[in-house]
C-alpha cells in the first residue's frame, strides 16, 4: 500500500513537472502532453544502433530509472508513508544516487556514437565537481537531527526549517542536486547545442520513453530529498502532511526548471574550478557553523 | 493519404490510438536550420511542432526552400537515422532526389505552413501505420565492405577470413575508409562520400540480417574486435554517419529478431570489450599522435553539422577529438553560392542573388542592384537610397537578434532563444513605427544580458584569433577594434551621422557586446532614415559595362563587381565576410574543449550561404 502510493506520488509529480516544462519552453499549458508524448514515443522504433555494447545500451535507461526510484524510497512524504524508514537513510540516498553516473556512462558508451560517449565521459568530470556538495551538506543536516533517519531529520525541523538554520547548506545542496540531475544549466551530458543530445542522442522509441521519465523523477526524488532535508519535510499548517510535502517537493522541482530556462549552460571547466575552490569550503564554514550553533544554542 | 516512412503495423484501436498521439506530439528536425526558417519568417514553434536536436528525436523532416546537392546527400542520411514513422513536410522548394517525394509539400509563408502541418496531422492520425510500407534504399546509402586485419593495416581482402601474418580474424570496414589513416592522420578533407560509404554500409549489413543470419554472427564478432581495439577511431563514432541498423521500414521486424540475437550473443560483447585483455592500451596508441596535454588517447573524427543545433545550418565542422578536446578542425559550407552561372538577365540576377542568401536576402538585393546599375552607368538614387538604408539596418538589427537566438540553442539559454526569436520575426518586415515602438524591449533585452549570471564565464576569452589573423570584417573585426566599416564612406550614412563603434576585445563576449551596440546604433539610424523599402532595379534597357559595388552587409562588408552585356549579367565575382571567416575556424577550435570550440565558432555568426565557392 505504502509502496503504491509512494509511487503513485512520484509519477503524478513527474507528470505535473512535464507539463510545467512543456509551460515554460512553449508557453501552453498542456495537461494531456506529457501522456501523449510517452504513448507517441512508444508508438515510435526503438532503434539500435550499429554495433552497441549491447548490455550497456540496454541496461542504461532502466537503471537511471531504478537509481530515482530507490533514491525516493527513503524519503518520507508523511509520518509512516515512507517505503523504507532506513537507519542510514541520508547516507543511502547519496548512495542510490552515485549510480547515476553508472547509468549516464553505460548510456554513454552503449550506442557507439561520438556524441554520446562524451556527454557520458563529461558527467564523470561533473560527478567529481558536485560530489562533495551532495554530501558534506548532508553531513550538516544529519549533525542538527543527530540521526541518519531522513523521518528524524524531517523531525528535527519541526521549530525550525533547516533552509533558515543552515541556509549556506541549502544553496549548495540545491546547486549541487541540479548538477547530479543534469539540468540546465548542468546539461553538460546531454547538451543540445554541444552534443546533440549526447547520451540522449541514439536512443528512440521505448527506450526514450523510460530515459526521459528516469530523468523526470530524478528531478523529483532530488526535489524531494531537498524538502526533507532543507524545508521541513511533511510540516505544514492546515493542510495533510502528504500534501506539504508533495507541494514543496513541486515547488523545488519547478524552480530548478525555471532557473534553467533563465542560465546558460556552464562550462566544465568552471564548474569543476567553482565546486572545489568556492563550494566545498562553503559547505565546510557551513558544518563549522551548524556545529557551533548546536553547541551553542541548546 | 499514405506515408512514406510509415512504419509497419496492422490495424487496431491501440494502433489507431498511438498514431494519433503521434500526430499531436510532432518533433521536428529543420532542414538547413531554424535560423533559415526564421529568415524566412517562419515561427515553427507557433505550429506546435516542438523543434528536435537529433534525427533520433524528430519525427518530421521539415526542409524549408531548395537544398544544395551536398546538402540533400547529408539529408538522406538524417532521414534514415529517424525512427519511424517518419514524415517529410517540404516548404517552397522541390523534394531532393535523394530523399522520397515530400508527404507534404507547401509554399514559404507560415499560413501555409501552418496548414500543412495540420494535413501532416490529419495524414498521421490514419498512416502513420502500414501494412507495407515504402522501402527507403537512396543511392546515397550504398558502400561496399572490405575486410582488414586490426594488426596489419596493409591486408586488407573482401571477404571474412583470418589474416594471412597474425590469423586474427578480419575485421569489416567500408571500403574507401582507411581507419588508420584517419587516425594517425586526421584528415583535413573530409568529403560526404564518407558519410555515404558508411551509411551503405549499414544497409548492406542489414540485408546481411534478413538473409544470412550465420554469417551476421560472423560479422558481428568481427565488428567486435574492431571496436575493442579501436573504441573511438573514427569511423566507428560517426554521429552522422548513422548507426541506423534498419534504414527501411519493411525490415522492421527483423531488426527486433536481430536483437534478441545480439543480445544473447554472449561472443559480441565478449570480443567487444574483452578483446583489450591481449593488448594493451600502451600498444593500442603507441604510434597516435599526442596531444598538447600529454595524455595518449585515441582521436576521434566526428562531424558537427550541417544540422547541428548548436551550428548554423549548412555548414559542416569536422572535428578531430582527443577527449573533449579538439585536436584539429575544418569547416566547410555545403550550401556555399558558387560563382558559375550562365548569361542570365538583371532583373533575375537580383532575385537570385537574394535568394541565395536566406540570412541576408535585403543585403545581397542592395548590393546587386548596385552593383548593376552602376555598370549600367546610372547614378544612385537619391530618393530611394534612404529608403534601402533604412531596410539594410532593419536587416541588421534582425540578423543579431536570429545570431542570438542562435547563441541561446547552442548554450541551452532558452530563454533568450525564445526572446530574440519573437523580436527577430517582429523586426524583420517592421515599419518604421514599429521598430520605434520595439526600442525599449530591444534596450531591455541588452541589459538582460548584461545582468545573466553564467554568460559572461562562458564566453569570455573564447574564441581568440591566432595572432596575425587578416581579412576580418563586420562585428568580429569591430569587436576586436581594427576593422573598418564600408557604412563610412557612404554619403547617406554621413547624412545620417553614422559613426563606427568599436570594442577592444577578441572573443566571444566582445562580440556579443559588439552586436547589441549595434543593434541598438542600426535602430538610431532606421529612426533617422525613415520608412524601410526594399532596394528595387532599375530600368537599364540593355546597357553594358561593368560595375562594382559594396554593402556594409550584417556579417560584414561585401563586394560584387560584375559585367554586363546588353542587359544580361554575364560574369560576377562576389566577395563576402563569411568567406574570409570560415578560414579562421581551423585557428580557433585547435586545442580547445569542444563546448569552448563550439562557442567560439558560432561567435563568428558564419552564414555558409555566403561563402563563396
Amino acid at each position: 500500500m505504502t509502496v503504491a502510493l509512494v509511487l503513485l506520488a512520484l509519477l503524478g509529480s513527474a507528470w505535473l513537472l512535464a507539463v510545467i516544462e512543456g509551460w515554460v519552453a512553449a508557453g501552453r499549458l498542456r495537461p494531456a502532453a506529457p501522456l501523449l508524448s510517452g504513448l507517441a514515443h512508444l508508438g515510435r522504433e526503438s532503434l539500435v544502433p550499429r554495433q552497441p555494447d549491447r548490455l550497456f545500451f540496454e541496461t542504461a535507461p532502466v537503471l537511471l530509472l531504478v537509481v530515482a526510484v530507490l533514491g525516493a524510497a527513503v524519503l518520507p512524504l508523511a509520518p509512516g508513508l515512507v517505503i523504507v524508514d532506513l537507519a542510514t537513510g541520508a547516507l543511502f540516498v547519496n548512495a542510490a544516487l552515485a549510480y547515476v553516473l553508472v547509468a549516464l556512462i553505460m548510456a554513454g558508451w552503449g550506442p557507439n556514437g561520438a556524441y554520446a560517449m562524451i556527454g557520458g565521459w563529461r558527467f564523470l568530470g561533473q560527478l567529481i565537481a558536485y560530489a562533495m556538495l551532495i554530501v558534506m551538506p548532508i553531513t550538516a543536516v544529519a549533525m542538527r537531527a543527530e540521526s541518519l533517519l531522513t523521518t528524524a531529520i524531517v523531525d528535527s525541523q519541526a521549530g525550525l526549517w533547516n533552509i533558515v538554520y543552515q541556509p549556506l547548506g541549502f544553496v549548495l545542496f540545491f546547486i549541487a542536486a541540479m548538477a547530479l540531475a543534469f539540468r540546465s544549466p548542468f546539461d553538460l551530458p546531454t547538451a543540445a547545442g554541444e552534443l546533440a543530445g549526447g547520451v540522449d542522442a541514439e536512443y528512440t522509441g521505448a527506450r526514450l520513453a523510460v530515459l526521459r521519465l528516469a530523468r523526470l523523477l530524478l528531478v523529483v526524488t532530488l526535489a524531494s530529498a531537498t524538502t526533507v532535508f532543507y524545508l521541513g519535510g511533511w510540516h505544514g499548517p492546515l493542510l495533510p502532511p502528504w500534501a506539504w510535502s508533495l507541494i514543496k517537493t513541486l515547488a523545488v522541482a519547478a524552480s530548478m526548471l525555471l532557473a534553467g530556462h533563465h542560465l546558460p549552460r556552464i562550462r566544465e571547466a568552471d564548474l569543476l574550478g567553482w565546486c572545489w575552490k568556492l563550494g566545498i569550503p562553503m559547505a565546510l564554514l557551513n558544518i563549522f557553523v551548524v556545529g557551533l550553533l548546536i553547541l551553542g544554542v541548546p | 493519404m499514405m506515408i512514406a516512412g510509415a512504419r509497419q503495423g496492422r490495424p487496431s484501436a491501440i494502433q489507431k490510438l498511438v498514431a494519433r498521439a503521434l500526430a499531436r506530439d510532432l518533433r521536428c528536425l529543420i532542414v538547413p536550420g531554424p535560423e533559415v526558417a526564421l529568415g524566412y519568417g517562419l515561427d515553427v514553434t507557433a505550429t506546435g511542432m516542438r523543434i528536435a536536436d537529433s534525427p533520433r528525436d524528430a519525427g518530421v523532416l521539415l526542409i524549408i526552400g531548395e537544398l544544395s546537392e551536398k546538402l540533400g546527400e547529408a539529408v538522406a542520411v538524417l532521414y534514415a537515422q529517424m525512427p519511424r514513422p517518419r514524415a517529410v513536410l517540404m516548404l517552397g522548394g522541390p523534394t531532393p532526389s535523394s530523399l522520397p517525394d515530400a508527404d507534404i509539400s507547401a509554399g514559404l509563408s507560415q499560413a501555409e505552413l501552418i496548414d500543412a502541418t495540420g494535413r501532416l496531422q490529419q495524414a498521421l492520425a490514419e498512416n502513420a501505420f502500414a501494412t507495407s510500407p515504402d522501402d527507403f534504399d537512396a543511392s546515397v546509402l550504398h558502400a561496399r565492405t572490405e575486410y582488414v586485419c586490426p594488426m596489419h593495416p596493409e591486408v586488407v581482402e573482401d571477404e571474412p577470413g583470418t589474416c594471412p601474418k597474425c590469423g586474427m580474424d578480419l575485421v569489416a570496414r567500408e571500403a574507401g575508409n582507411d581507419a588508420s589513416a584517419a587516425e594517425t592522420t586526421p584528415k583535413h578533407c573530409h568529403d560526404h562520400e564518407h558519410n555515404q560509404d558508411h551509411e551503405h554500409h549499414d544497409g548492406h549489413e542489414h540485408h546481411e540480417h534478413e538473409h544470412h543470419h550465420g554469417h551476421d554472427h560472423e560479422h558481428h564478432r568481427g565488428h567486435g574486435h574492431d571496436h575493442g581495439h579501436r573504441q573511438g577511431h573514427a569511423h566507428e563514432h560517426h554521429h552522422n554517419h548513422d548507426h541506423e541498423k534498419n534504414p527501411s521500414g519493411a525490415h522492421e521486424q527483423s531488426e527486433h529478431d536481430n536483437g534478441g540475437h545480439d543480445h544473447g550473443d554472449d561472443d559480441h560483447a565478449g570480443h567487444d570489450h574483452g578483446a583489450m585483455g591481449f593488448m594493451s592500451m600502451v600498444e593500442v596508441t603507441q604510434d597516435l599522435p599526442r596531444s598538447a596535454d600529454g595524455l595518449q588517447m585515441d582521436w576521434i573524427e566526428a562531424p558537427f553539422g550541417p544540422c547541428f543545433p548548436g551550428l548554423p545550418g549548412g555548414l559542416r565542422l569536422t572535428l578531430t577529438l582527443d577527449g573533449d578536446g579538439v585536436a584539429e578542425g575544418q569547416a566547410t559550407s555545403l550550401v556555399g553560392m558558387s560563382t558559375a552561372i550562365e548569361v542570365i538577365d538583371a532583373e533575375t540576377f537580383v532575385e537570385r542573388m537574394a535568394a541565395a542568401m536566406p540570412l541576408a536576402p535585403v543585403s545581397y538585393r542592395l548590393l546587386a542592384c548596385r552593383a548593376i546599375e552602376r555598370a549600367a552607368g546610372l547614378e544612385e538614387d537619391p530618393a530611394t537610397a534612404r529608403a534601402c538604408a533604412s531596410a539594410l539596418e532593419r536587416e541588421r538589427i534582425a540578423s543579431h537578434l536570429g545570431w542570438l537566438a542562435q547563441l541561446g540553442r547552442q548554450l541551452g539559454f532558452a530563454w533568450l532563444t525564445r526572446r530574440a526569436t519573437t523580436m527577430q520575426l517582429a523586426t524583420r518586415r517592421a515599419s518604421l513605427d514599429r521598430l520605434v515602438e520595439l526600442r525599449p524591449s530591444l534596450r531591455a533585452l541588452t541589459v538582460r544580458l548584461r545582468h545573466t549570471p553564467l554568460l559572461k564565464a562562458r564566453l569570455r576569452g573564447i574564441g581568440a584569433l591566432p595572432g596575425g589573423s587578416r581579412n576580418l570584417r563586420g562585428p568580429v573585426a569591430r569587436a576586436a577594434g581594427s576593422g573598418s566599416d564600408s557604412r563610412e564612406s557612404d554619403a547617406i550614412y554621413r547624412e545620417l551621422g553614422f559613426e563606427v563603434r568599436t570594442g577592444d576585445a577578441e572573443d566571444a563576449w566582445a562580440r556579443l557586446w559588439q552586436r547589441l551596440v549595434e543593434i541598438m546604433a542600426s535602430l538610431d539610424l532606421v529612426e533617422a532614415a525613415g520608412e524601410p523599402g526594399l532596394a528595387h532595379l532599375r530600368d537599364i534597357d540593355s546597357a553594358s559595362g561593368t560595375g562594382e559595388a559594396s554593402v556594409e552587409t550584417p556579417r560584414g562588408h561585401a563586394q560584387l563587381s560584375l559585367t554586363l552585356e546588353r542587359g544580361q549579367v554575364t560574369s560576377y565575382k562576389l566577395d563576402t565576410a563569411c568567406s574570409h571567416h570560415i578560414g579562421l575556424v581551423a585557428g580557433l577550435v585547435e586545442g580547445r574543449e569542444l563546448g569552448d570550440a563550439l562557442v567560439a565558432v558560432g561567435s563568428l555568426d558564419l552564414s555558409p550561404w555566403e561563402v563563396i565557392s
